[in-house]
């Protein structure tokens, strides 16, 4: 989808569905049991395999658009019609179709959604030994 | 995919931001799934009506597409709301109602009729063959599957852009190859009852996922019986139509359901441990008119009991209609709710925790959506437990 950004990446292994999984007052993930739960999405590269649950999801999307505290940009491992329906009407750049195991937390990345390219400009500096 | 001068011209934004926004939303989906066109639809059916599903998010974007001058170009139903003016507005604090009220003002503003319900098709049947754009899945599964008319199962969203576009993405069941059965149910039991064959609806939901189940074995009955089937299959599973016969069939997967698993299945969604539940609730989906007088038949020279509400749930339209029996179910001491749902109805915050109901669906999905734990059983069951005596 169209529109280009670079931004910080946050990372998730998990699905996300937008209804209830996200709070729309600050934008924070509040899903228990998530692997981002008390993450905040605003200005983040948002990395996730692909949305579920209700439809109303898209507008929650719009919602944290006019709020501020929408991601700057949204790759997805496959697209599905929330996040898709939600990216158009928030004018979120959005992509799909990508193997998101090679972004991490952390780095720093350019989306061209015009183009549909990844760039992966800078990694998150390695502070420990991660197992 | 292909767009025509005219689509191509919206989708660039020559007839504004509302339109734009909505054509893209179609495309972009058509793209998703592999459609090479958009096609005009006859109707569109819009659901996220209920405030209490939808919160406020959704407010500000309707409210922005009919201040664009968002206008649907087809004939637009919508879902039922979360209260209605007459019974449950009355209990429920103005802070619930007011957003209620906003939310369908936006949809006015942009031409949907404010039908609030889940039976848009006994407003108007839709024609054998034609293609629609509906967004409530047991709708859904009753128009592809009783009507035989086209609808994939929307979201609110997609419902509403193809209503402003009056065309949606040729996908999915818009296209004959995808209408085609690939499992075959064999019924070895002979289902009695409504219940019974909403129980097979959730049974079915959960084994077929999205593929269409040829079903062998089903009784000769009502439409009014097979929704209930339509609205449980939808629920459990993303199953879009059934089929009734199997001599279309290949060789296709095969399953068999016998009495034993249906008698499970309505166990395992009747949990309340009362026989006095605090509501009785018919009508999901809303009512038919025939439904309306059958329950009028059995609500003759009966009360309803200190301690349990009788709630029957249908549209307007068919309340106007049904004149003499909503009389006669509210002298009964019921209460006739039209353009509710009351799985989206704000049945909690009235002390509602036991919910016995002749709707699988909304058995279903009363302890996630209502709080509340039900009881699944026949509509002559539901009513015995709702009278004195």
């Amino acid at each position: 989808m169209d529109g280009t950004c670079t931004a910080e990446a946050l990372v998730s292994a998990k699905p996300i569905s937008f209804l209830g999984g996200v709070d729309p007052a600050d934008g924070r993930v509040i899903e228990k049991n998530h692997d981002l739960c008390g993450a905040c999405i605003k200005d983040k590269v948002l990395v996730f395999p692909h949305g579920h649950g209700s439809t109303v999801g898209s507008y929650v999307m719009y919602s944290l658009a006019k709020k501020g505290l929408a991601p700057a940009a949204i790759i997805n491992q496959t697209a599905d019609p929330v996040v898709v329906v939600g990216a158009i009407i928030a004018d979120i750049p959005m992509i799909d179709q990508l193997d998101i195991r090679r972004i991490k937390t952390g780095d720093t990345v350019e989306v061209d959604g015009f183009k549909g390219v990844v760039r992966i400009l800078k990694r998150k500096e390695n502070l420990g030994t991660c197992t | 995919m292909y767009l025509t001068r005219e689509e191509e011209s919206i989708y660039d934004g020559s007839s504004g931001w509302a339109n734009q926004t909505c054509i893209r939303i179609l495309v972009r989906l058509g793209e998703l799934f592999n459609a090479e066109k958009l096609i005009p639809i006859d109707s569109a059916h819009v659901s996220g009506v209920s405030y209490k599903t939808l919160g406020d998010a959704p407010i500000e974007f309707l409210r922005a597409l009919a201040d664009a001058d968002a206008r649907v170009k087809v004939r637009t139903t919508l879902n039922p709301q979360s209260l209605d003016s007459h019974y449950l507005g009355k209990k429920l604090p103005k802070h619930l109602q007011e957003p209620q009220l906003d939310i369908l003002k936006q949809f006015k503003r942009m031409g949907l009729t404010q039908s609030l319900t889940c039976t848009p098709y006994y407003l108007q049947r839709p024609k054998r063959g034609s293609h629609h754009a509906w967004a409530e899945s047991s709708a859904v599964v009753y128009a592809n599957s009783l009507l035989s008319a086209w609808t994939n199962r929307e979201g609110g969203p997609s419902a509403l852009a193809a209503a402003i576009i009056g065309k949606t993405p040729d996908y999915g069941i818009h296209k004959t190859e995808n209408r085609q059965p690939n499992v075959t149910v064999k019924i070895e039991t002979k289902l009695k009852n409504e219940t019974e064959l909403g129980a097979l609806g959730i049974l079915l939901g959960k084994t077929v996922g999205d593929k269409i189940p040829a079903i062998k074995g089903l009784p000769t009955t009502s439409k009014d019986r097979l929704k209930q089937l339509c609205a449980a299959i939808a629920a459990s599973g993303m199953a879009n139509m059934f089929h009734f016969d199997c001599s279309r069939t290949k060789e296709t997967e095969k399953l068999s359901v016998d009495s034993h698993q249906i008698k499970q299945t309505i166990e395992e969604l009747s949990t309340a441990a009362t026989n006095q539940p605090d509501l009785v609730f018919l009508g999901c989906p809303h009512c038919s008119l025939n439904e309306m007088k059958r329950i009028t038949q059995l609500t003759e020279g009966k009360k309803v009991r200190a301690g349990t509400e009788l709630w029957v749930c249908t549209s307007c339209h068919i309340r106007q209609m049904a004149g003499d029996y909503v009389k006669k179910i509210e002298r009964a001491g019921g209460h006739v709710l039209d353009g509710v749902c009351t799985v989206v109805s704000w049945t909690e915050k009235l002390g509602i925790e036991t919910i016995m109901t002749n709707s699988a669906k909304t058995a279903y999905y009363a302890p996630t959506l209502n709080k509340a734990e039900p009881l699944l059983a026949p509509l002559q069951d539901c009513l015995k437990a709702a009278f004195q005596g």
